[in-house]
């Protein structure tokens, strides 16, 4: 039995997810060749409605943001807004795939790693882009946001963009006591990261407090509140809006601060930061006279510094070397003139700036980085410092962390093609390590249609029959052909065929099989509902939950099942006065429990309850005449206890919405019996009352012994032999006009099994003039029946009648033998 | 009740959370020279702050925990 998964949910969630990515799919592709269908636009919509709803159950953020974001993407073009394009499908096809491979990496890890979140915002960005007006989004708000932390910053210009190098001038503001205190706290060679964190408007409806946030931040060395905007008037202030934001300075490695923000990414902007800037960085831009010790920089630098500064620069002038011109060129610019610029102020040179910006304008107007390479070559030489390229002839290994500018740059510094710069930008999308089709991820489990398994299952049942054929055709072969030999081997062949069928149907019978689970997570909200409005305390204990049996029988299960609980808590368990008067604990027991016994499946319900009185049944009974005068005389307790499984019996003296109809306990005991199971009650006054329900594990194969009765071979249920025994001729009595035999000291009536079939044949006895008795079991009643001869018992797949044979209620069913000869099951219940 | 409004005073305790920050904005719309005591105030909400930057509120004593006090102590003086 294959173990369970460890969160069946998540397993279902996957699987439903897996079936609603390839339904999207499908849906955009039929979108594509009819593209004004409402009806795929809808189906299509749902689906991805259905999967987002899905995954906010669990804390997949990421996948959530991107599936929202093609939500809303879809909504739009739905209600018309939006025009579906080659491009929209494009796009959503690829955020599709992206969650395709998270649900991959749900699948093999339980988690979504955080560094997704940044991927998964790009990806929700590219779709929301696609959308014709821009609602308020995130990201018009973090744009604004970084706009407004630069007006803050006194000194501070324009940033240039995309340069890392922004928060230079931002961690100007940290006061001059806060950076010290950081500053005592880490090694100048430590990274620390800035955060500016730019909530939400909104974000308040959320839960989300930001100031909490910002202060359980990990690592927090320094932070601050500002407010982006100014404030409005008190009058006009939204409370529930929110209007702040928070610079934070923090030590946490970036792994940690993503996954702290993993809910958030498109309100924070992390950017690393080496702790060595802010040494500098408050000298440079600030009051030089206050720091007079680090009043000129350039001097005081330490030799790693110096390496480091120059490493930097020989890196600018390697990128304006570069004589491509991929698309991004201008961006790639733009990045070393920051670079430039920054490094200039570093060293106290702050006229530089403006001749860098003129000569970046100078070259982005035409395209040649002459200028700005001249200007850096005359910088060079005017600061005496060593020209870069003397020390490092060779681009060194840049660091992402330092400057993600020139790393890009270099990464792509072969010659790209002319053609590039044309492209199209929403095509230059964002690809994420591998697209859908080129690794096919199977689903781990598979949704399969029931009549599939029926298939495989009848065919399985016809390899056993046929299989069984071999052992009658390697008797042929020795007893009529005379060819011990090939009998031998016809044998050895068989045990091998009847080894791998075995183990066949064994497989397949596990497809089948489901957990009683199924069945029992209804009861407690059943025992919790029903007990409250009974007035009563019951506690439920549920037992043995994973037992599995074949899916047939345990739905089959649900009905009878539910009778016997609402019985139990209506008729057994007593309210908690009764019980605390009869020296019980108030609250009352109620245990199902579930076990397999070798081929079987048991089935308890125990309570503690007032049990029944066999007394009152037997009153009972006789009054509704379900069993005479002699009867009542003559039964035992046990039997009167079994009499509640009797068709129109009720216990309870009221009746009652719950039971008391009297249609209880007997339709409980006929649904058990049509899956060839058994139904017993146990029960003592006072003490409470068990049932035991006891099933085949699966219906598919039942045990059968195989009888003669008139040179015709039958199949009796093993379910109901008792015995087989040999009885002489002079040991059965007369008694009127029945046959009766003592066995085991107990008067068994006895019926000739041909008589039952109406056929006219006297039983045959054996050599010693035994009559060969198959002592059955027929729900209370205990018969023997007179055959000819006993033959094995074997498993057979029982085939019910269908068409005019279905109204022959003498058999239950056929089955195949071995020899192809057709085998019919007795239907002991009615022939008796 | 986390925040206890006095005649001309304030009194945050413990948490304050965003509920109290409608009824603190009301309040404080009709008494702009009051004061808020924030010492035995362990933690308030964005949006309580938010009206306490708006209003210029006065603070009486700022709060015992140094951290908060540290976050706070400059956005509230920066808008005077």
């Amino acid at each position: 039995m294959s173990p369970l998964p460890p969160n069946p949910l998540l397993e279902q969630f996957l699987s439903e997810a897996r079936d609603l990515l390839e339904a999207t799919g499908n849906k955009l592709m039929q979108l594509e060749d009819a593209p004004n269908d409402p009806g795929i636009l809808n189906e299509l919509f749902r689906c991805v409605h259905t999967l987002k709803g899905n995954s906010g159950l669990f804390t997949f953020p990421e996948m959530t943001r991107v599936l929202h974001a093609g939500e809303d993407l879809l909504g739009m073009v739905r209600s018309g807004n939006a025009v579906y394009s080659r491009e929209l499908a494009d796009r959503l096809l690829d955020a599709m795939d992206y969650v395709g491979l998270l649900c991959g990496e749900i699948e093999a890890t339980e988690n979504i790693d955080a560094s997704r979140a940044l991927e998964s915002q790009h990806i929700a960005e590219a779709l929301r882009k696609l959308m014709p007006s821009l609602m308020p989004n995130q990201g018009v708000i973090a744009a604004n946001g970084s706009n407004g932390v630069a007006s803050m910053v006194a000194n501070a210009q324009t940033p240039l963009a995309d340069d890392p190098f922004t928060v230079l001038p931002q961690l100007a503001g940290i006061p001059e006591g806060a950076r010290k205190s950081v500053l005592a706290q880490c090694r100048q060679a430590d990274l620390l990261h800035w955060i500016a964190y730019r909530p939400q408007r909104e974000c308040f409806f959320h839960g989300d407090d930001p100031l909490n946030s910002a202060r359980q931040t990990p690592g927090l060395m320094w932070g601050r509140v500002l407010a982006p905007e100014p404030l409005p008037p008190l009058d006009e202030l939204d409370t529930y809006s929110c209007l702040l934001g928070f610079d934070l300075l923090t030590n946490a490695p970036r792994e940690e601060l993503d996954q702290y923000y993993r809910y958030l990414p498109d309100q924070v902007e992390i950017t690393a930061v080496p702790a060595l800037w802010l040494v500098n960085g408050k000298a440079e831009v600030n009051v030089p006279g206050k720091a007079s010790s680090t009043a000129n920089p350039a001097r005081s630098r330490s030799q790693d510094d110096q390496a480091a500064f120059n490493t930097v620069l020989a890196a600018q002038r390697q990128i304006l070397l570069l004589d491509d011109r991929p698309a991004w060129h201008a961006g790639r610019l733009k990045a070393v003139a920051g670079v430039l610029a920054n490094l200039s102020q570093g060293v106290g040179d702050t006229s530089a700036r403006i001749d860098i910006r003129a000569a970046l304008a100078e070259a982005l107007s035409t395209g040649h980085n002459t200028l700005l390479l001249a200007w850096l070559d005359a910088w060079l030489a005017a600061h005496d410092i060593v020209k870069a390229e003397a020390i490092f002839p060779r681009m060194p290994g840049t660091d992402g962390d330092f400057a993600p500018a020139e790393a890009e740059a270099t990464a792509d510094a072969g010659p790209a093609p002319e053609s590039d710069a044309g492209r199209v930008p929403a095509e230059d999308g964002i690809k994420f390590g591998r697209r859908a089709e080129d690794s096919l991820t199977g689903p781990r489990s598979l949704k399969v249609d029931q009549t599939k398994i029926d298939r495989l299952m009848n065919l399985i049942g016809e390899l056993v029959v046929s299989k069984n054929a071999l052992p009658y055709l390697a008797e042929r072969a020795e007893s009529q052909f005379g060819v011990r030999e090939l009998s031998r081997e016809i044998k050895g062949q068989y045990s091998i065929i009847n080894r791998i069928a075995d183990e066949m149907q064994d497989a397949i019978m596990q497809v089948r099989m489901m957990a009683v689970s199924f069945v029992f997570q209804r009861f407690p909200r059943l025992v919790r509902d029903t007990s409250r409005k009974l007035g009563k305390e019951v506690q439920l204990v549920l037992e043995g939950e994973q037992t599995e049996a074949d899916k047939n029988i345990i739905e089959s299960l649900a009905d009878p099942l539910m009778h016997i609980v609402r019985n139990s808590l209506d008729h057994g368990l007593e309210t908690p006065e009764v019980r605390l008067a009869a020296g019980k604990p108030a609250i009352g027991k109620l245990t199902i429990r579930a076990a397999q016994e070798a081929d079987r499946v048991v089935i308890e319900i125990v309570d503690d309850g007032k049990g029944i009185d066999p007394a009152v049944i037997k009153q009972k009974a006789y009054e509704k005449g379900i069993i005479d005068e002699a009867t009542l005389e003559r039964i035992g307790d046990q039997e009167a206890i079994n009499l509640i499984f009797a068709a129109g019996l009720s216990t309870a003296a009221v009746v009652s919405d719950l039971s008391g109809r009297g249609v209880g306990m007997d339709v409980v005991r006929s649904a058990v019996e049509k899956i060839n199971g058994a139904v017993v009650i146990e029960s003592e006054l006072g003490k409470g009352t068990t049932i035991r329900i006891s099933l085949p594990l699966s219906m598919a194969v039942t045990q059968v012994m195989v009888i003669e009765s008139d040179g015709q071979l039958f199949g009796v249920p093993m379910d109901h032999v008792v015995e087989t025994v040999r009885v002489p001729k002079d040991s059965i009595h007369t008694i009127k006009q029945s046959q009766t035999a003592v066995l085991r000291g107990r008067i068994v009536p006895l019926k000739s099994l041909n008589a039952l079939l109406g056929i006219a044949a006297i039983p045959r006895s054996n050599s010693d003039d035994e009559l060969a008795v198959l002592l059955v079991q027929a729900g209370a009643l205990e018969l023997g029946l007179l055959v000819d001869g006993f033959q094995e018992t074997m498993g057979v797949i029982q085939k019910p009648f269908n068409g005019l044979l279905s109204g022959l209620s003498a058999y239950s069913g056929s089955a195949l033998m071995g020899d192809g000869s057709v085998l019919m099951i007795l239907n002991i219940r009615e022939i008796v | 009740m986390p925040i206890e409004f006095k005649k001309n005073r304030a009194i945050f305790r413990d948490e304050v959370s965003v509920e109290e920050a409608e009824a603190l904005l009301e309040w404080l719309q009709t008494k702009p020279t009051a004061k808020v005591d924030l010492s035995a105030c362990s933690h308030l909400h964005t949006a309580n702050l938010q009206v306490l930057m708006t209003a210029k509120a006065g603070i009486s004593s700022w709060p015992k925990n140094a951290e908060l006090r540290a976050w706070l102590e400059p956005a509230l003086k920066s808008v005077d």
